[in-house]
């Protein structure tokens, strides 16, 4: 006997519509399948609502041209409205000085030189957020599906979401907490490459404490990133900015990174955000504390 | 070469054929039904599950005649007119017949009497006539088996002449103790033969659930039928005074016998039609294999009912054929369930269905028995029933029903309810908070239910 329960006429109706009950069933999460879920062919994890009037003849207004969306940004597609409608999410942002960590940059880079590892300000950023997860245990952990058990994670793994040809990939440093800074940014810059050429295996993939989608090489003073389900929240990076901070009387050019954190509200209040945040740029204005 | 041409022609027009005929006609399909036999309906309606009913009503009434006498009415003994029994009988058969003849005319399908066999992938011949088909449906049944190295005798029977009604042997010997010999013990009993029958296994009606079926054993060992089971019969002698039955096993010794019916099984027909010709895959057994939506190997050629095999039951059959018919319309149809009832009409009925205990004991698959006897049901013994059972095989996980036995008075109709709730996926709640009509032997159903659950009272 099947594990799916349907009726006959359920069955009946599946296959004429093609439809793979067993597939079905587990795509639903459910051992049970009803007729509503064969008709209408609208997404059950998905938010409902009449996007009939999305359906424009655009050609009407100009010349247009069409491209297939591919098989893996439908899915990415999918997720990432599963995640918009199913989390309340909350942006906060801030900002932290790099001074100190461009120093370091620029102090280590004969060394960098001699070791071909290019030392870049998202290695910092992973060390650092790692640091900052080990200090508060709830942003590192996941809520099961029903939202009963909060699930808290004894190990630190960083997701790096990665802008590639084919789509938006996300490889994760596993125990970036134990890892130093010239193996976190070897490690980058090798998912990163492997990446792009599409050579990333499914265990390099998934099981992240947290990700991180750095916009810095790119532009931007601020953006609101999606959380990347089952984690809790996801850091955004922008430009690193030269800001002017007033000591006393006295004007400062300070470079400072924005930072913008996404976070599951369900999960994580608003107070809980800011005191992670204040953690992190914190210790990434002193990267000495990375170590301690 | 082909002179004549069938869009859609059906070889058979058993319960699977004529039933495949129909649909196929209501779908739109120009069809052509084809059967040797000069009525339509096959074994089942000719010779098989029909008439056998019509005996076994009878054999009823003169055991209820008989039993009623306990309830101070007393009918004396029942005289039998085995003409007219079997005139009856009959007429019942020739009003069914009929009644297909008329279905078959209104839908304009072409019935032709006739012997066919394949020719070629699109080509049969039918009695010597050349025909072309664009699809084709094997409907051809099974036969019964004759066991190697009997005798030939007028006195050994099979079904088919069991039915006949000849005569009433004094003494009748059945091999076979499965569901066609039970219900011909059944009738001949009723009917004054002292019976006896033999079964190679170790319980009659093999496949179905020991504990049930130890109800059926006694009911029938009341009734006066001698029952061997582990017994082989290793020689048959047709001697001028008697059949003699030499058996090993449980039981040693002769049984001598004035006729013996031969009940030990049925051979898929596939043969008969020679389908390796439109090559048509075959087994050594005569089955003709087929996948859910009823093909064959062939492109374009359908089988269905007995000759693929088992379980050969005339509701397989009829299911498949409208499959068949669906299917080769361009619906996307299928037979997708194993849940084929089984019944013996027999004194009391036995009907199954799912697992039995023992077959989810010997598959590994977890599961839990709840039942309810028979003896405790205010309707069962209120009119006059005997010793019954009904037992429900479940999933202790998640209380779905997994299979189902009932024995006692029209336990094969009761059996419909646990069809239905285990192809709904139902839970033990979900038939005992179904109400039940009070007093009916269906509660027992629910009772069962109940009985799982720990909230029945009525025991």
């Amino acid at each position: 006997m099947s594990d799916v329960i349907a009726p006959p006429s359920v069955r009946a109706l599946a296959r004429e519509k093609g439809i793979d009950l067993a597939k079905l069933a587990r795509d639903l999460g459910r051992s049970t399948i009803a007729r509503e879920d064969l008709e209408g062919g609208r997404s059950v994890t998905g938010p409902a609502g009449d996007t009939s009037y999305w359906d424009v003849d655009h050609s009407q207004y100009g010349p247009v041209s069409e491209e297939p969306m591919s098989r893996f940004a439908q899915v990415a597609a999918a997720n990432l409205a599963a995640a918009t409608a199913l989390i309340p999410q909350v942006t906060h942002h801030d900002r932290a000085d790099v001074t100190a960590i461009e120093a370091l940059r620029k102090e280590l880079k004969p060394e960098a030189q001699a070791r071909g590892v290019k030392l870049t300000a998202l290695a910092f950023h992973v060390k650092a957020l790692a640091r900052a997860l080990r200090e508060f245990p709830r942003f590192n952990a996941s809520l099961t599906p029903d939202g009963k058990t909060l699930v808290l994670k004894d190990y630190v793994h960083i997701g790096i979401a990665v802008d590639t040809a084919h789509g938006l990939m996300v490889p994760v440093i596993r125990d970036a907490d134990r890892k130093g800074l010239w193996q976190i940014a070897a490690e980058i810059a090798d998912l990163a490459s492997r990446a792009q050429a599409r050579k990333i295996g499914p265990d390099e993939m998934g099981g992240a404490s947290m990700s991180i989608s750095n916009l810095g090489g790119i532009g931007g003073i601020g953006f609101t990133p999606i959380v990347n389900p089952p984690e809790l929240a996801i850091l955004g990076i922008t430009r690193t900015e030269t800001v002017t901070v007033w000591e006393g009387d006295t004007p400062r050019p300070v470079p400072m990174v924005p930072l913008d954190l996404s976070y599951d509200h369900r999960v994580i209040n608003g107070a809980d955000a800011a005191r992670f945040m204040t953690y992190l740029a914190g210790v990434l204005a002193d990267p000495r504390r990375m170590m301690v | 070469m082909a002179e004549k041409h069938a869009e859609f022609i059906v070889l058979g027009a058993g319960p699977g054929g004529y039933a495949c005929a129909f649909r196929a006609a209501d779908l739109g399909c120009k069809v052509v039904l084809v059967d040797p036999r000069a009525t339509l309906g096959g074994v089942c309606l000719n010779e098989g599950c029909i008439p056998s009913k019509a005996l076994l009503h009878a054999a009823e009434v003169i055991r209820e005649a008989g039993e009623i006498s306990d309830w101070g009415i007393a009918l004396g003994k029942p005289k039998i007119d085995l003409d007219a029994l079997r005139a009856r009988k009959e007429g019942i058969v020739e009003h069914l017949t009929g009644g297909l003849n008329g279905l078959a005319t209104r839908r304009k399908v072409e019935v032709i009497r006739g012997t066919a066999k394949f020719t070629g992938p699109r080509s049969i011949d039918i009695d010597g006539e050349n025909w072309a088909f664009d699809q084709a449906v094997i409907a051809v049944g099974s036969s019964p088996v004759q066991l190697p190295g009997w005798p030939e005798d007028e006195r050994i029977w099979d079904s088919t002449a069991a039915l006949d009604l000849r005569e009433v042997p004094k003494r009748l010997a059945i091999v076979g103790g499965g569901i066609i010999g039970l219900e011909m013990a059944t009738v001949y009993s009723a009917l004054g033969s002292q019976v006896t029958v033999v079964e190679f296994m170790d319980q009659i009606a093999p496949g179905a659930d020991s504990e049930a079926v130890r109800i059926l054993h006694a009911a029938l060992t009341d009734q006066g039928i001698t029952i061997h089971t582990s017994t082989k019969v290793a020689e048959v002698k047709a001697t001028k005074p008697a059949l003699v039955l030499r058996c090993e096993g449980a039981f040693e010794g002769n049984i001598k016998a004035d006729a013996v019916i031969q009940a030990v099984g049925r051979r898929a027909n596939g043969p008969k039609v020679a389908p390796q010709a439109a090559g048509v895959e075959m087994d050594a057994r005569g089955i003709i294999a087929v996948d859910r939506a009823c093909r064959t190997n062939a492109d374009g050629i359908f089988a269905i009912g007995d000759v693929t095999g088992n379980p050969m039951l005339a509701h397989r059959a009829t299911h498949q054929g409208h499959v068949a018919a669906e299917v080769a319309s361009g619906h996307a149809a299928a037979l997708d369930t194993d849940l084929i009832p089984s019944v013996a009409y027999t004194s009391p009925e036995l009907a199954w269905a799912g697992l039995t205990q023992l077959q989810a004991k010997e598959q590994g698959i977890a599961h839990k028995v709840a039942s309810f006897p028979w003896a405790a049901s205010g309707r069962n013994l209120s009119s006059g029933g005997g010793d019954g059972l009904t037992k429900l095989v479940y999933c202790p996980e998640t209380h779905r029903l997994l299979g189902a036995t009932l024995i006692g008075s029209n336990a094969g109709e009761l059996l419909a309810e646990c069809v239905l709730a285990m192809e709904m996926g139902a839970t033990l709640e979900d038939i005992a908070l179904t109400v039940h009509a009070h007093p009916t032997v269906s509660e027992t159903v629910a009772f069962s239910a109940e009985r799982a659950l720990g909230t029945l009272t009525d025991l």
